[in-house]
C-alpha cells in the first residue's frame, strides 16, 4: 500500500514530477558523459605511458625502488611467477634487468639505462615492436635496440656499435661493445635520452649474473584496480618482495590525473547542487501542500514512521527513474564513443593532434565504459534523496493535526 | 465507556489565554447517538479532538474504557485510534490517490487484517452505505454525500468502540444528509457503536438521542430524549 500511495502521489502530479526527473536526468546525464569522456581520457593516458614502458604494478626485491643497484636485485623462478599469475586481474607478467650505464662512441659519453628484456613477452605488455622507427626488433645475442634520442645524440645508424661501461653484479665491472639493431621512438622524451634494450641473457652476461632480474613487470585486465591486484600481491608474496602501482612509480601522471579530475568534480559538484535543489524544491512542496492530508491520515491512526516512508519511497521512486533513464541513455553513447573515440583535433583545433602525439600520446579520446561510473553517481543521487528526505520525515515528526487541518 | 473529567483546553493568545473547553465532565454510554451543538467557537471540535486524542488537553483527563489517555505516549495514542476511535471529517478527507475501496480498506491494512478480512469487510461496508458499485472511483469522481459515506465506512472499517463526527452534514444537501443519517442511525442501532457529532444542523439534532450544548467551552445543557 506504501507504495501504490506513493507511485499515485508521483502520477497525481504529472507535471511537477516530470519537472524533477528531467532535471535529474539531464544533469546525471552531463556528469556521466564528461566523467566517461575525462576516465577515458586518463584510461587512455596510463595506457599509453604503462604500454610504452612501466607497468601497471610492478615486483621488485626489498628496498629495489629507493635504492636502484643491482645488489638489491632478485632471483625470479617459475613458482614466484605462478604464485602472481595467480592473482585475479593479473593477465600478463615479464622479467626484466635493469642498470644504469655509461654509453660511449667516439668522443662522446652519456649515462643510459639497460634493459634486459625477453622480447616475445615484452609483445604482450608493452607497444615496442610498433614503434620501431629503424631496424629490426628482434634481438639476437649481444645485440641492442637504441632509443631515438640516443641515436640522435650519437649519431648512430643500424649497423654501428656502442660501448656500455658501467658496474656489474657484486663490484663485477660491466662493459662491452654492441652492435645497434634497431632504433625506437618511446614516444617520452625523458626515456628516449635514457633507453637501450637488449636480451635478457645478454644483460645478466654484461652484468656477470646467471639470473638476477630487478623488475617483474604485470598487465592487468581492462577495469580491474590495480590497487586490488596491489594488495592481493603483498597478502601473498613474502617480505622479500616489494609492490608498487604506477602510481608510485609514475607520480607525476596520478598528480596530473588527480589535478585534471579535481576540475571534473567541481563540475559535477555544481550539476549535484543543481540536481539537489530541484529535487528540494519538488519535497518542499510536496511536503507543505500535503500537511493537511498527513494531519488527517495521522488523525485515522497512520503511524509517523508509515507516513515517511510513503515521501521517502516517493523521493527515491523520483530520483531512480531520473538515474535509470540517465544510465540507459549514456552508457551506449559512451560505448558508441569507445568504440569509435572521439578526435582530438575536433575538439581542440588544428594542430593539437600534432602537439599530443609529441608527448606519445594517440590523438584520439576513447570513452570510459566503467560501470563505476554511472553507479557511482547513480548512488551519490540516491543518497542525495535520501538526505533530502530529512526535511519531510522533520516535518511529519512535529506535525500537529489539528493544527495541520485547520483550512 | 468515555468519560471526561474537568477537561480543558487552553489556547494561548498573545496576552491573552482562551478557555477552548472549560473543565467539562461528561459522560457517553456504549451506543449513545450523541450530538455536540453549540454557535462557533462555543468547543464543539477542540471537545472532539481531546476526545478523540488528536489535542492534548490542559488540565482534566479523558478516560475510555478505564483507561485515561493522558497516559498514553503521542505513539500510543496513534495506535489507540486506530484500533477504538473511528474519525468523520467536515471535509471528508479521502486519500485522493486511492479508490474509496481503497481508502476502506487502508485502516484495515494499517491494523495489520489480512487480505481476505479486508476485502470481505470493505465488502460489506460499500454495500452498507450503497456505494458497491462506485468501489473503484476516487473520491473525486465521487459527490460530497457519495464522499461522505466513503468516509463513515472508512471510520466503520476498524470496528472501532465509538465515532467522531465533525460537523458530517456541513457540505451535504437535504437529501445527502438524510441518507447519511439513516445510514449512521442504522449502524449505532445494528452493531451498537457510540456516535458522537459535533454540529449545529438542525437535521442531525433532530435525529439525535442526546443532545449536549456548549458555550464558552462549558456544557450550558444536557437532554436526553
Amino acid at each position: 500500500m506504501i507504495f501504490k500511495i506513493a507511485w499515485r502521489n508521483i502520477y497525481r502530479n504529472k507535471k511537477r514530477s516530470l519537472i524533477t526527473i528531467t532535471s535529474i536526468f539531464a544533469a546525471l546525464f552531463l556528469i556521466i558523459f564528461m566523467r566517461a569522456l575525462q576516465f577515458g581520457f586518463y584510461d587512455n593516458l596510463i595506457k599509453t605511458v604503462v604500454e610504452s614502458y612501466a607497468g601497471y604494478v610492478e615486483v621488485h626485491a626489498k628496498g629495489f625502488w629507493d635504492n636502484q643497484n643491482l645488489e638489491n636485485s632478485m632471483v625470479v623462478d617459475n613458482e614466484l611467477i605462478k604464485n602472481i599469475e595467480s592473482v585475479n586481474g593479473v593477465e600478463n607478467t615479464v622479467e626484466r634487468l635493469q642498470s644504469f650505464s655509461l654509453i660511449s662512441t667516439g668522443e662522446k659519453t652519456r649515462g643510459g639505462v639497460i634493459n634486459g628484456v625477453v622480447i616475445e613477452d615484452e609483445q604482450k605488455i608493452t607497444d615496442w615492436n610498433k614503434n620501431i622507427i629503424d631496424g629490426s626488433f628482434q634481438l639476437e645475442r649481444n645485440e641492442i635496440i637504441i632509443a631515438k634520442g640516443i641515436a640522435e645524440y650519437f649519431d648512430l645508424q643500424i649497423g654501428d656499435s656502442l660501448i656500455l661501461y658501467g658496474q656489474g653484479y657484486r663490484g663485477m665491472m660491466a662493459a662491452g661493445k654492441y652492435p645497434v639493431k634497431g632504433i625506437i621512438d618511446l614516444k617520452n622524451p625523458n626515456l628516449n635520452k635514457l633507453g637501450i634494450f637488449m636480451t635478457l641473457e645478454s644483460a645478466r652476461d654484461y652484468v656477470s649474473s646467471d639470473n638476477i632480474s630487478t623488475h617483474i613487470i604485470i598487465d592487468k585486465r581492462q577495469y580491474y584496480s590495480e590497487d586490488k591486484i596491489l594488495n592481493d600481491l603483498e597478502s601473498i608474496l613474502s617480505s622479500d618482495y616489494e609492490v608498487m602501482t604506477w602510481k608510485e612509480t609514475l607520480p607525476e601522471i596520478e598528480q596530473t590525473i588527480t589535478a585534471d579530475s579535481a576540475g571534473g568534480l567541481i563540475m559535477a559538484f555544481i550539476l549535484y547542487i543543481i540536481v539537489v535543489f530541484g529535487m528540494f524544491g519538488t519535497v518542499l512542496m510536496m511536503t507543505e501542500e500535503r500537511k493537511y492530508e498527513f494531519g488527517v491520515l495521522i488523525s485515522i491512526g497512520m503511524s509517523r514512521i508509515r507516513l515517511f516512508s510513503i515521501i521517502l519511497v516517493e523521493t527515491v521512486i523520483l530520483s531512480m527513474i531520473g538515474v535509470v533513464l540517465a544510465i540507459l541513455v549514456t552508457y551506449p553513447i559512451s560505448y558508441y564513443f569507445y568504440l569509435n573515440p572521439i578526435n582530438i583535433v575536433t575538439l581542440m583545433g588544428e594542430g593539437a593532434d600534432v602537439m599530443i602525439e609529441e608527448f606519445g600520446f594517440d590523438p584520439v579520446v576513447p570513452f570510459s565504459i566503467s560501470l563505476d561510473i554511472p553507479f557511482s553517481h547513480a548512488l551519490i543521487i540516491f543518497t542525495f534523496s535520501l538526505l533530502i528526505s530529512v526535511y519531510p520525515a522533520i516535518r511529519i515528526f512535529r506535525l500537529n493535526p489539528v493544527k495541520s487541518m485547520k483550512i | 465507556m468515555i468519560e471526561t473529567k474537568k477537561l480543558s483546553r487552553i489556547y494561548s493568545q498573545g496576552k491573552f489565554d482562551v478557555k477552548a473547553v472549560d473543565e467539562i465532565s461528561s459522560t457517553f454510554k456504549k451506543g449513545e447517538f450523541t450530538s455536540v451543538v453549540g454557535p462557533s467557537g462555543s468547543g464543539k471540535t477542540t471537545f472532539l479532538n481531546c476526545v478523540g486524542g488528536l489535542d492534548k488537553p490542559t488540565g482534566g483527563e479523558v478516560i475510555i474504557d478505564g483507561e485515561s489517555l493522558n497516559k498514553l505516549s503521542s505513539t500510543e495514542i496513534i495506535q489507540y485510534r486506530l484500533k477504538n476511535i473511528g474519525f468523520v471529517f467536515q471535509a471528508y478527507n479521502l486519500i485522493p490517490v486511492l479508490s474509496a475501496r481503497e481508502n476502506i480498506e487502508m485502516i484495515m491494512l494499517l491494523q495489520g487484517a489480512n487480505d481476505k478480512i479486508r476485502r470481505e469487510r470493505t465488502d460489506e461496508l460499500l454495500n452498507q452505505v450503497g456505494l458497491y458499485d462506485m468501489r473503484n472511483r476516487r473520491p473525486s469522481e465521487l459527490s460530497g454525500g457519495q464522499q461522505q459515506r466513503v468516509a463513515v465506512a472508512r471510520a466503520l472499517a476498524s470496528k472501532p468502540k465509538f465515532i467522531l463526527a465533525d460537523e458530517p452534514t456541513a457540505n451535504l444537501d437535504t437529501s445527502s444528509t438524510s441518507n447519511l443519517l439513516d445510514i449512521m442511525n442504522k449502524l449505532n442501532e445494528n452493531e451498537k457503536i457510540t456516535f458522537i457529532f459535533s454540529t449545529h444542523d438542525q437535521r442531525v439534532i433532530d435525529r439525535a438521542r442526546r443532545v449536549l450544548t456548549l458555550e464558552d467551552g462549558k456544557i450550558v445543557s444536557d437532554k436526553k430524549k
